[in-house]
């Protein structure tokens, strides 16, 4: 591993020399020491450390307004906040700042050093493993599964959505993903394109009746039916994987906002001659 | 549908609420629904899978999220379901439901929870199941949170 960069934020000089020492012998090395709000944000821009370590407390304000600040610099910071009790309103707001880790004090050398572990890594990392192990394998087998199954040749498209509400109008089928790599997975369409998508599915001509419900229970069958055959895939290459599917659930109306609170999704299109299938797939992270 | 997962669910929501701060939680009435509810507004929906599989949908007007994040943010004003609304009923969800799990653990049934759906809107409806299940409605703080379970 190369030489990883911290900025440690403490108005405490004991608490920053505590974890300086923590830090020796290993790869990560600290950059530097900002003891208020307004120096962290300064010598972040400076240093553009790896890492921030962001204490709670700060003589001009408090951790999570200095860490916005800095993720509104530079929206891939990594920032590990430190705060001296578990507080889940805290969290709650961390995470809604964009803070990804969280410790509490007293710091514990080795917890310390796997979080930042953990959290360099993970970022690092996590959008090419999502991507290569699992966006482009989903992205072949659903070209292949909607061929299968309704015969439609989709144009497929694929781009990474983070942090982006997005707006479902007509059918969606919503699957949660367990395992290592929770997440979840919602494939929607227009109920236009639902109606002709189930059409095709149940090979029914046009003088054929088809409801409404019926259309959507295909679509949702279709669904699962394609979700079934990319886990078992995934699984198969990933051996230690072992993701699972929930039953699906189906979400129907106008203009259903989706919310992606800090899911690292990607979205998925089907450009067909019956219109577009859309697919997003939100991961929360890792659980190693 | 399962009568024995819902005790699980209620000593889940009176274990982990009134940590958070929330002082009066007391259960509503227990009903049986079929196909699509309409959403109340902000609907989670969580996956089940392993030994117990199925849905769960926590279904609550934006105004009850409202009242319910901001109670969790120790009494701050939250008057729009923004960005930090939304983190925190995520974070109740995950919370609860973590704790269901532990509870039908100790049941034996080992089961994973998938990452929550928020769906927020005006005029939507879910489904979580063709078949009848339950619904819990639970009344905290006199905020209506509605439980939609399929679960077997």
């Amino acid at each position: 591993m190369k030489e990883v960069r911290v900025l440690i934020v403490d108005d405490s000089k004991v608490s920053y020399m505590m974890l300086k020492k923590m830090l020796e012998k290993t790869n990560f090395k600290v950059c530097d020491h900002a003891k208020d709000s307004k120096e962290a944000v300064e010598k972040y821009q400076i240093h553009k450390p790896d890492i921030v370590t962001m204490d709670m407390n700060l003589p001009d304000g408090d951790g999570i307004e200095t860490s916005r600040h800095i993720l509104k610099l530079d929206p891939t910071a990594k920032i590990l906040m430190i705060s001296a009790m578990k507080d889940v309103s805290l969290m709650i707001k961390g995470r809604a700042a964009g803070i990804r880790s969280f410790l509490q004090k007293p710091v514990d050398a080795n917890e310390f050093i796997d979080t930042l572990l953990l959290l360099y890594q993970n970022e690092m990392n996590l959008r090419n493993i999502l991507e290569e192990s699992y966006i482009k394998p989903l992205v072949k087998i659903f070209q292949r599964e909607l061929f299968k199954l309704s015969g439609l040749q989709g144009k497929m498209m694929f781009e990474e959505t983070v942090d982006t509400d997005f707006d479902v109008t007509g059918t969606g089928i919503i699957l949660g993903l367990t395992g290592k790599t929770a997440g979840r997975i919602i494939i929607y369409a227009t109920d236009t394109t639902m109606v002709e998508f189930a059409r095709l599915v149940l090979n029914l001509s046009d003088d054929d009746d088809l409801s409404d419900e019926a259309a959507q229970d295909a679509f949702e069958e279709a669904a699962n039916i394609l979700m079934g055959n990319y886990v078992s895939k995934v699984n198969d290459v990933l051996k230690d994987n072992e993701i699972r599917i929930a039953p699906p659930g189906m979400i129907s109306g106008t203009k259903i906002r989706i919310l992606n609170a800090k899911l690292k999704s990607f979205k998925i299109t089907a450009k067909t001659r019956i219109g577009d299938l859309e697919m997003n797939v939100g991961f929360a992270g890792r659980q190693d | 549908m399962d009568v024995k997962f819902v005790n699980p669910f209620i000593n889940a929501i009176t274990t982990v609420l009134p940590q958070l701060g929330f002082l009066t939680i007391t259960r509503g009435k227990l009903s049986t629904r079929e196909k699509a509810m309409p959403s109340l507004g902000v609907t989670v929906l969580v996956g089940f899978t392993k030994s117990v599989r199925g849905n769960v949908a926590y279904n609550m007007t934006k105004e009850a999220a409202c009242k319910i994040a901001s109670t969790m943010m120790m009494g701050m004003p939250v008057a729009d379901f923004d960005e930090m609304a939304q983190s925190a009923i995520s974070e109740l969800s995950n919370m609860v439901t973590a704790n269901v799990a532990t509870n039908l653990a100790s049941m034996d049934f080992e089961v994973d929870i998938s990452t929550p759906s928020l769906t927020l809107g005006e005029n939507f409806s879910v489904k979580i199941s063709d078949m009848q299940y339950l619904v819990i409605e639970m009344n905290i703080d006199g905020n209506l949170i509605e439980i939609n379970m399929d679960l077997h």
